[in-house]
């Protein structure tokens, strides 16, 4: 069996897919919700676990997306400036060596 | 013409007159009192609570816990208590038989005549009222928290609270509510709990069950509407702040998704105990008393955790039907679907490897990204009014912060007796 992954929903603007497009990493964008744009950061189970006890706001939504929310909007724009740096959405493990 | 509330009883508010109160409270003790039970003191001063006339003494308490009534059979489902310590009574000095003044605020607020002082094992409470005894169920910590001795006996208003801006438009206790259903000709009024700043699920949750409640009533004059009663009470980190909540449904109806035809918003003071179908009774009683003819419920109606099935609350409502001044209204999630282009019910749309759910948590984390969702998801009006809040009230952020507890200035006041 596939380990589960769970999604952390980075939301797009215009200002974040802007600098999306200037890196050319648009495609990186899914659509979710009435076409509003996403990025999604995918968390194995360890990864997940350390999230939640690291970001206390956070929540695991169980009930209805499966998606990490509630996570602090200075660490996504920390996560997203870490996927243009690097581009790509595999950052958790750089990004989570800080904590 | 006498107002029936609750359990065809007359809704009396026990409110003294200023002059009068002034004389009576003279000399009494002073006993301070903490946030929950000064909203309580208002639930029952006020009619909220109607028929209940003060905090419950043992034989009411017994009753509900064994037969989810009053001693006088009356359909009752949550405990209503005044709690003390022994060292507490004996410094006041407290006794059965006495009357004494509750303070908050530092001021006089309500008058408590004292006929009963006892005991009760709160994990009996516990198990009757939430069917756990477990202290991570809310409703149990609460009851755990209470010290140990409880007091019953009548309360009576003695001093108005001042309720502060921006709430204080939306405090229409229950005879001023009923005036206003008359003003505007509504014949069914269908409720809205809340504690949330609305998504468009939960606009056609309104919408749906304002339907439902239309039924077979005629459509000449809008005769019907959509009563958001948005429950106003202890704060968690992490919530809406109470100013975003009451503001941004009421712009529902500002910015024209509803009229003033057909939806008003206010607010009734309670800390929620998350007792599930328990607590969707004591809901249908609190807007029965507000003379509401409807009332809806979704799957899961004030429940935490995994301790309530979906369906419970519907099927213990059910079980008192006759004895409640309400008619529930059953409510399915409403969805986005992508192939529909719309938010449509679960029970409607059969695109369903399409359907993309929003949660409450989902809209959050995305506010709090500070990116706009589409508008057949969170309304441009409620978005902007969201983030005006968080700078006018929230301290820069519109969920609860622990500034926000510190500093806020509370929905109400209570004053110096003039
Ligand atoms: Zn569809």
């Amino acid at each position: 069996m596939a380990e589960e992954r769970y999604p952390i929903n980075i939301w797009v603007n215009e200002e974040r897919y802007e600098k999306l497009r200037e890196a050319g990493l648009a495609d990186l964008c899914e659509e979710m919700l009435a076409g509003l744009k996403v990025i999604r950061v995918y968390a194995n189970d360890a990864q997940k676990d350390k999230i939640l006890k690291a970001f206390p706001t956070a929540k695991f939504d169980s009930a209805t997306t499966k998606s990490i929310e509630l996570l602090p909007k200075d660490v996504k724009d920390k996560m997203f400036d870490l996927i243009v740096q690097k581009k790509s959405v595999e950052i958790l493990d750089e990004f989570l060596s800080n904590y | 013409m006498a107002e029936i509330g609750h359990g065809g009883k007359e809704i009396v508010e026990r409110i003294m007159e200023p002059s009068e109160a002034k004389e009576k409270i003279k000399g009494l003790k002073q006993v301070p009192i903490r946030s929950q039970i000064a909203n309580e003191v208002i639930g029952i001063s006020y009619g909220f609570f109607s028929p209940l006339e003060g905090f419950m003494g043992k034989a009411d308490l017994d009753s509900v816990c064994k037969k989810m009534r009053l001693a006088n059979g009356i359909v009752w489902s949550i405990p209503i208590l005044f709690d003390m310590s022994e060292a507490e009574l004996s410094d006041y000095g407290i006794k059965e038989g006495d009357s004494i003044v509750l303070t908050y605020q530092d001021n006089p607020f309500a008058l408590f005549e004292v006929e009963e002082i006892y005991e009760y094992d709160k994990k009996e409470i516990c198990q009757a009222v939430y069917g756990t005894t477990e202290d991570k169920h809310p409703g149990c910590a609460r009851t755990y928290a209470y010290k140990d001795k409880f007091l019953g006996g009548k309360i009576t208003l003695v001093n108005r609270p001042k309720i502060n801006p921006p709430f204080d438009p939306y405090f229409i206790p229950p005879l001023e509510m009923r005036k206003r259903f008359k003003e505007k000709g509504w014949v069914r009024i269908v409720a809205h709990q809340t504690r949330n700043v609305p998504h468009t699920g939960h606009e056609w949750l309104m919408k749906g069950a304002w339907l439902q409640t239309y039924g077979e009533l005629s459509i000449e004059k809008p005769i019907v509407g959509v009563l958001v009663n948005a429950i106003i009470g202890e704060k968690r980190k992490g919530d809406y702040i109470d100013e975003a909540i009451i503001l941004c449904q009421d712009e529902l109806r500002k910015a024209g998704y509803f009229g003033d035809h057909n939806h008003m918003t206010s607010l009734t003071f309670w800390d929620m105990r998350y007792a599930g179908p328990k607590e969707a009774v004591f809901h249908a009683i609190l807007r029965t008393n507000l003379g509401l003819t409807h009332h809806m419920y979704g799957r899961d109606h004030a429940g935490v955790g995994t301790y309530y099935g979906p369906y419970d609350a519907h099927k213990l409502l059910e079980s008192v039907k006759d004895e409640l001044g309400i008619t529930p209204v059953y409510s399915m999630n409403w969805l986005y679907c992508p192939h529909c282009g719309e938010v449509t019910s679960e029970g409607l749309c059969n695109h369903r490897d399409e359907w993309q759910k929003f949660s409450g948590t989902v809209i959050r984390s995305i506010v709090m990204d500070g990116v706009k969702p589409p508008r057949l998801i969170f309304r441009p009006e409620v978005f902007d009014l969201v983030m005006e809040c968080a700078e006018k009230y929230g301290f820069g952020s519109p969920f609860v912060t622990d500034e926000y507890l510190e500093k806020r200035t509370p929905v109400f006041s209570v004053e110096p007796l003039e």
